[in-house]
């Protein structure tokens, strides 16, 4: 019998890796709505971003993801990552022909959301502020996706705060004061709304947000994580612990590699909170 | 067309139609967030056109691309209906030298980023998810 080809591409991103079980839930979030997905993410899919002070390198690693995704036979490339996303429709997709339809991760999920209600059986009591921003928002409703699978979550009562400029909290972090500002204005409103818990959309808003449980009496946890709850799901967030203080594995710093591991992991998982 | 051609081509386009009238400045959340100094919105957009077409800048302008996040609440302001956003984004590259003009901001490398990202990779990942997912 023939294997059919997964229809969906699901493009995570470069630095997702850093967050394994979200890759890991969302895979099994697609396969348990019914959609045959492969996932892709690392250096080796770029958009280029990362080296968009050079055009020359940032059009050639764009090029060269376009060209991997159209020799897949999938349909449509799911993404994770605003940039990413931003990237494909700006730079990527009008340099180099595209045979895939590029929409975002919680859109897909959306669409699928009467299959996944079934499995959200178990009750998840937290009062939940969704962190959101105003600038991928205005391409895809992606506020409004993740908040319509979060209501679907018993015992979860969500709380908004006035979205935060910037497109996700990498782009504040570029920015003199920006993030401090933004994750101060985020207690504050949390704080107002009585929420127990941040839910964070994108992967560098989780990556700055869980340093907020180290100071203050906050739960971080990303949409993909809720949803896992509420589905009777198992998973680790590491990089929250490793971030937060928590030892990391022998096992994990061995495959790191030791140097890469204490030139470029200590540093980033030893980061002060910025508030 | 090579993406730097590409990049020029289309800053000189949008610096064509822009008139600079500094709407997009005007309901940009970042001066006020990142507590930029108050400056003259017409100024402000004259700046960031001169930067998308390698021109003397005002510093004004040149602060207020180095402040974009992507907010995203420039288009909708933009009389000509011009993808502001993509204006800025087009100017902070230009600003950052990717054209091989001199760069008017610090541009932050990450000589680490790759090396990070598979790090973690091999970190937060199974072998055979590696295999399949990198």
């Amino acid at each position: 019998m023939a294997v059919s080809e997964p229809q969906v591409t699901f493009w995570y991103g470069c630095n997702m890796t850093r967050h394994g079980e979200m890759v890991r839930l969302t895979m099994r979030l697609l396969e348990a709505v019914g959609v045959s997905a492969d996932a892709t993410g690392g250096t080796a899919s770029c958009c280029g971003s990362p080296k968009e002070a050079d055009a020359r390198i940032n059009g050639g690693m764009a090029r060269r993801t376009v060209e991997a995704f159209n020799a897949r036979a999938s349909h449509q490339v799911a993404t994770w990552c605003p940039s990413c996303h931003m990237n494909m429709q700006d730079f990527m997709a009008p340099a180099t022909p595209t045979n895939f339809e590029t929409l975002h991760i919680t859109q897909l999920l959306h669409q699928h959301r009467e299959a996944l209600r079934p499995l959200l059986t178990r009750a998840v009591p937290a009062r939940v502020m969704l962190h959101r921003h105003l600038g991928f928002d205005s391409r895809v409703p992606v506020n409004d996706c993740v908040a319509g699978l979060l209501a679907m979550i018993p015992g979860l009562t969500l709380t908004e705060q006035p979205p935060l400029p910037g497109h996700m909290c990498w782009s504040l972090g570029n920015v003199p004061g920006a993030l401090a500002r933004g994750q101060r204005e985020t207690l504050a409103a949390m704080a107002a709304q009585g929420a127990d818990t941040l839910c964070t959309i994108f992967h560098s808003c989780h990556r700055e947000g869980v340093g907020l449980e180290r100071h203050h009496p906050v739960t971080v946890k990303n949409w993909v994580h809720l949803l896992a709850e509420a589905a009777g799901w198992d998973y680790v967030d590491d990089y929250k612990t490793w971030r937060n203080g928590g030892e990391v594995p022998a096992a994990a710093q061995q495959a790191a590699g030791e140097v890469v591991f204490d030139r470029l992991v200590v540093p980033e998982l030893r980061k002060a909170p910025l508030v | 067309m090579s993406h730097p051609a590409r990049l020029l081509a289309e800053s000189a386009r949008l610096a064509a139609a822009c008139t600079a009238c500094g709407e997009c400045v005007k309901v940009c959340p970042m001066p006020a967030f990142a507590g930029l100094p108050a400056a003259e919105p017409a100024l402000v957009a004259a700046g960031m056109r001169a930067v998308l077409l390698g021109q003397p800048a005002a510093p004004e302008g040149v602060a207020w691309v180095a402040a974009c996040t992507r907010s995203g609440q420039c288009n909708a302001a933009c009389p000509e209906r011009l993808d502001v956003a993509f204006m800025l984004r087009l100017a902070g590259m230009r600003a950052k030298g990717a054209t091989g003009e001199a760069p008017l901001v610090a541009v932050k490398g990450d000589a680490g980023w790759a090396s990070r990202v598979k790090a973690f990779a091999r970190m937060t990942m199974t072998e055979e998810e590696q295999a399949k997912w990198l």
